[in-house]
């Protein structure tokens, strides 16, 4: 949470975009009184800016209605979900159209035989998986925001979660999408369609093709079993050593994750759920599946987890103490905003045995700049989040976070890794796409959006770089 | 000197061969080609080449076999960059060294490749247990028809890093462009890999079904086969057999087949045979060939995706309906991913080759979303491969044009025309 400006330009004159939009789908649907708006003018990074409208439709007709008013008024579209997003994906940065999916909040159809479910974009994370439950399947996606983010949104940043490790990330969920157009036309894509991979095109473009209506996600069947082991380590480095020997050893845990002293201490002082205070890091292994193998995963980890200096090892007694853990680990940023004034949360993905050394760097970089730092993130997947923790009343430490996120990407991206585990690129994160990505790779996915956006109407300024990305451009530039 | 005739698509023959060493050559050989308003085909092992038309014109094809290195792979990382012409076999071979696999699940997996793997869609049976080949790529590299080269997603297991590109030209049939690379997720190799083959008497199919469906682990593979009689697993002279593939620890697989065998001895299947390590995997593969495999010169092969739950009943209802037809049904349905695969074939060629388009539009009322998957070319020379396009073939075209707009990468093979 990046809260360093806050510019509410109001605009005062009562749109065209407000005022077609209020005849067309009625002042229930389309908003446009500023205080109206304002719940629509930020994310979880935030950069606040009024959107000129906003709509909150029934249905997918009602999108397309939605469409073309702002197409014909000339102004972008930004869907949103619930504005969790930490890199400024859903503000609508050039005002414009804000799509709320409020109303299209509902699990339309179960087929838990096959383990298919259709779902609006609107629908909350764990509410489809406690829908579900009692036919002993679940939606696999957990993003720590998963009690308040919704899948469409989920979908729009492909977002991942603890449990990512051995279930895969949004993408690998999404059997289908429903999407409007700019020109407010309904299309459907299905994996199992002949032809491109539409489907996963759209899952992770951050709103930036279309605007989801409809979603076909896949569930799994719920484990057998599940059990949480619990390893206290003098540092972080030694447990993200024996992340490493886990992974290297054959054995694909449910999710791995590590906490370090700061996250630890403040977790524990506000959730309680049993994590050993003062220990330098904890790592968090969850292993899932048939009853059998239990006793002896549990065995080899907690061997790798001593043979790399783990100082305890335990595992939650029951489901209510296994719960108990996962709360507060989903609950970290929270409970670090209750003891730090402000705290930026970086996201970003290393090979995972690179993590030890990475570890090291993110220490130095932000004793470098004096910020004190924080680490949770999942281990297994080598997915980073280090968070630096700042006062935004001084300017000192604002620079100093800014240039430390920057160090500790560039960091990443030199070991081989990338700036977006998980988060998306948004609007933070858009310069340094090119940190990554060469012209010519970047010229590629720029095709694809003059395919589904010629206009650049839906999510302008996110994910790609200012400098335009333009395969016409590209294509001088080469002859 | 190349036969060039080794690589005719239908009745198309390239006009040369080209066999570039690296992605830079591949890249300025597409160059070359656009610039002179060729076209060109990308040829791996040629094993999945009977997906897809053959194409409105051929003038080169481009051989990606001496791609066949591994980029880079840290067993310990659980990834590996793979160049794009090395045969899945080799791959296999390297990844199990290390104790280590990825569910390729190819028919023909020694001369396959990479490439031609991804590029045809190729999606098996244990992608309901491990994710598709989609599922595990996480990143690419690709050669456009304009002679750039285009990465996408890295060698992380997590990334939101611009769009997914790899998704879009896995399964483009080298339509948008040359795959020269591709990254994977790896999987730790299970310590135990069993199949079990059950012979079912037609009126037990219920029943089967409902013994399978008890079973308190989840198979990696399930698949219901329907003639294809030749090597493929039996148990005795049975036409009708279910064919299973646990795989995971000692213990739990030991309780799979436990369970397996009681429950469909339960439901008046006589017998459950087991077989371990190099025998399953033989076996596994025999029946992964089988989706591929001709019957002479008479046959053409179809797969259609479908619900999971109904795969068995469309696959009856198929293989009833070519029968109908005065045709020779060979069919499997997987039960766990919803394909089904259908091989029908005439008396003799010159028997079935008036009526090939008759029975083609017969057999895709019956059996939705089926497109070719393997056949004769004298035969399939007036069938679509692909049938009727989806409501997104606009979308599709427009990529197409984006992405190619002089029409250099396999013209006319890809669905709608594309």
């Amino acid at each position: 949470m990046l809260r360093v400006a806050r510019s509410m330009s109001i605009s005062v004159a009562a749109t065209e975009l407000g005022a077609r939009l209020v005849e067309a789908l009625g002042a229930d649907v389309a908003l446009t009184q500023p205080e109206d708006l304002a719940v629509y003018s930020f994310d979880a990074y935030s950069e606040d800016r009024l959107p000129t409208a906003a709509v909150v439709p029934r249905d997918a007709r009602e999108v397309g209605i939605a469409m073309r008013i702002a197409r014909a008024c000339g102004e972008p579209v930004v869907p949103r979900g619930a504005g969790t997003g930490l890199c400024g994906g859903a503000v609508p940065r050039n005002g414009g159209l804000v799509v709320s999916f409020a109303r299209m909040n509902r699990l339309l159809e179960l087929d838990a035989r096959n383990k298919r479910a259709r779902v609006q974009p609107g629908l909350i994370n764990l509410e489809l998986s406690k829908a579900i439950a009692a036919h002993g399947v679940f939606y696999a996606p957990d993003p720590a925001s998963q009690k308040i983010s919704t899948i469409g949104g989920n979908v729009g940043t492909n977002a991942g979660g603890p449990h990512c490790l051995s279930y895969g990330t949004t993408t690998n969920h999404i059997l289908g999408i429903e999407y409007v157009d700019a020109e407010g036309e309904v299309h459907r894509t299905s994996l199992d369609d002949a032809g491109y991979d539409l489907t996963g095109v759209l899952v992770g473009s951050e709103g930036t093709l279309g605007v989801v209506t409809e979603i076909d996600v896949r569930l799994m069947t719920l484990p057998e079993t599940v059990r949480v082991g619990l390893a206290a380590f003098g540092d972080v480095e030694s447990a993200s050593e024996a992340v490493s020997a886990i992974i290297g050893a054959g054995i694909v845990p449910t999710a791995l994750e590590i906490m370090d002293k700061l996250i630890v201490d403040a977790v524990e002082a506000h959730y309680h759920a049993g994590f050993p205070l003062g220990s330098g890091a904890v790592l968090l292994v969850e292993i899932a599946g048939a009853a059998d193998d239990m006793d002896a995963s549990e065995a080899v980890l907690a061997r790798i987890a001593r043979e790399h200096g783990a100082l305890s090892w335990r595992t939650a007694r029951d489901a209510a103490e296994r719960d108990a853990l996962w709360a507060s680990r989903k609950g970290a940023a929270g409970a670090i905003g209750r003891i730090a004034p402000n705290y930026y949360i970086q996201d970003a993905c290393v090979p995972r045995t690179k993590l030890p050394q990475v570890m090291h760097e993110i220490a130095r970089i932000a004793r470098d700049h004096r910020l004190p730092v924080g680490n949770v993130f999942h281990a297994g997947d080598g997915n980073l989040h280090p968070l630096l923790i700042f006062d935004r009343r001084v300017p000192r430490e604002v620079q100093a976070v800014v240039d430390a996120g920057t160090e500790i990407l560039r960091t990443c991206i030199a070991m081989g890794g990338t700036i977006s585990g998980e988060h998306g690129i948004g609007y933070e994160k858009r310069e340094s796409l090119s940190l990554v990505f060469s012209p010519d790779d970047l010229a590629a996915m720029g095709r694809v959006r003059d395919v589904f956006d010629p206009a650049r109407n839906f999510n302008p300024d996110k994910i790609f770089p200012s400098g335009a990305v333009c395969g016409e451009v590209k294509r001088a530039q080469v002859a | 000197m190349i036969a060039l005739g080794s690589f005719a698509l239908g009745d198309r023959t390239p006009r040369s061969v080209e066999e570039p060493a690296d992605a830079a050559s591949v890249a300025a050989v597409l160059k070359a080609a656009t610039d002179a308003g060729e076209a060109a085909v990308i040829v791996g092992g040629a094993t999945l080449q009977g997906i897809g038309n053959a194409p409105a014109r051929y003038d080169r094809a481009i051989v990606m076999r001496r791609l066949d290195r591994i980029a880079t792979y840290d067993p310990r990382d659980l990834t590996i960059g793979i160049e794009a012409g090395m045969t899945i076999a080799a791959v296999n071979a390297r990844l199990e060294e290390a104790g280590q696999f990825i569910p390729f699940d190819v028919p023909r997996p020694h001369e396959a490749t990479v490439g031609g793997t991804l590029a045809a869609g190729w999606a098996g049976p244990r992608r309901a247990a491990y994710g598709a080949l989609r599922d595990l790529v996480i990143g690419s590299t690709v050669a456009l028809a304009d002679g750039t080269l285009a990465s996408a997603g890295g060698m992380v297991v997590k990334n939101v890093t611009g769009y997914d590109m790899s998704k879009l030209y896995v399964g483009s049939l080298g339509t948008l462009g040359a795959i020269v690379r591709a990254n994977f997720k790896t999987l730790p190799r299970p310590a135990v890999r069993r199949l079990a083959v059950a012979p079912i008497p037609p009126d037990l199919e219920g029943r089967a079904v409902a013994a399978l469906a008890s079973v308190t682990v989840e198979p990696a593979a399930a698949l219901v086969m329907r003639g294809f009689i030749g090597n493929t697993p039996r148990v005795h002279d049975e036409d009708i057999r279910l064919i299973v593939l646990f795989e995971g620890s000692a213990a739990t697989v030991d309780r799979a087949t436990r369970e397996l065998r009681s429950q469909l001895g339960a439901a008046g299947v006589a017998q459950t045979r087991l077989y371990d390590a190099a025998e399953a995997e033989r076996r596994f593969q025999v029946t992964l060939d089988a989706t591929i495999e001709p019957l002479a010169d008479r046959s053409i092969t179809y797969r259609a995706r479908g619900i999971p739950s109904a795969a068995w009943a469309r696959m009856d209802t198929a293989y009833a309906h070519a029968e109908r037809l005065g045709l020779v049904a060979d069919a499997i349905a997987d039960l766990r991913t919803g394909d089904v695969y259908l091989r029908v074939a005439g008396a003799t060629r010159d028997a079935f080759e008036p009526r090939v388009a008759e029975a083609d539009a017969s057999l895709r009322r019956v059996l939705s979303r089926a497109t070719l998957l393997a056949g004769e070319p004298s035969l399939r020379a007036q069938l679509d491969a692909w049938g009727p396009p989806p409501e997104t073939i606009g979308t599709m075209r427009a990529l197409k044009a984006r992405f190619d707009p002089a029409g250099t990468l396999a013209p006319g093979r890809y669905v709608g025309g594309i």
